[in-house]
């Protein structure tokens, strides 16, 4: 209940953050001169496309964890981190195309980030389609971390893939080992970005813990 | 030196697109946990 409750405030929370990145995004941060307006996408999809990257980090890491320690929570943890991943993703392949439509003059190209992200997005549902295929739970979370393993393998090639590849997809101006090449106002608005993925990931984690959790016993209840 | 190119549509529906599907998805999770309540 503690959980449950900590998740929807937390929830509430990330979306009054998300409205406040609307506001500063759309009306307070400068309008970048080559690529226009279109450009203030960027402060929804990176941090979309990061949190993604994160919630199958974790579903990976967890799935080590319940393989090692054979705790039942980190599997709660895994199944709820690819749920909320797999809506991120969503954030993600949405808000990229609509913004390669006025940039690059089409909506999506098989180049290697576009494609792994892709991929990446198909095993968070593989990885909820398997959940739901198998009954037994023990079976399930096993087969579920070895899946959540190969998502963690895939993470490093979708940030490299933009220096192992040639690519039209831009290279990491924040994540990189310079300084960060963006002004400090749109920077600002990025980290606001993450930070606000950040804390709705956070809050959507936690109700969907309480609920697996919930179901949990209920399914005890009426074994 | 080139015009600034007029795209805000695009942008507006790319950060609609967004707020919809997160906010589906925080409803969603809502009702869910309150049918467990019941």
């Amino acid at each position: 209940m503690i959980l449950l409750r900590a998740g929807r405030w937390t929830t509430l929370a990330g979306l009054a953050m998300l409205a406040g990145l609307y506001v500063r995004a759309l009306a307070f941060t400068p309008v970048e001169r080559f690529q226009g307006a279109a450009q203030k996408i960027y402060y929804i999809h990176v941090p979309a496309a990061w949190t993604a990257m994160l919630a199958m980090a974790f579903v990976g890491g967890a799935g080590i964890l319940y393989l090692l320690l054979r705790d039942r929570r980190f599997d709660r943890f895994a199944e709820a981190s690819a749920e909320v991943g797999t809506a991120f993703s969503v954030v993600m392949l949405t808000t990229g195309p609509i913004w390669a439509k006025p940039i690059w003059g089409t909506w999506w190209t098989w180049d290697a980030r576009l494609t792994f992200t892709l991929l990446l997005f198909l095993l968070f549902l593989g990885y909820l389609t398997l959940r739901g295929a198998v009954t037994e739970p023990d079976l399930r979370a096993r087969y579920s971390a070895v899946l959540g393993i190969c998502g963690l393998v895939l993470l490093p090639f979708i940030h490299l893939s933009v220096y192992l590849f040639r690519t039209l997809h831009p290279r990491p101006i924040v994540l990189q080992p310079a300084r960060p090449a963006l002004p400090p106002e749109m920077l600002l608005t990025l980290l606001l970005g993450a930070a606000t993925m950040l804390v709705l990931y956070a809050g959507f984690v936690m109700q969907r813990m309480a609920l697996a959790h919930r179901r949990e016993r209920e399914g005890h209840a009426h074994a | 030196m080139p015009d600034t190119p007029q795209n805000a549509g695009y942008m507006i529906a790319a950060y609609v697109v967004a707020g919809v599907v997160l906010v589906a998805y925080a409803v969603a999770l809502w009702l869910r946990t309150r049918r467990t309540d019941e």
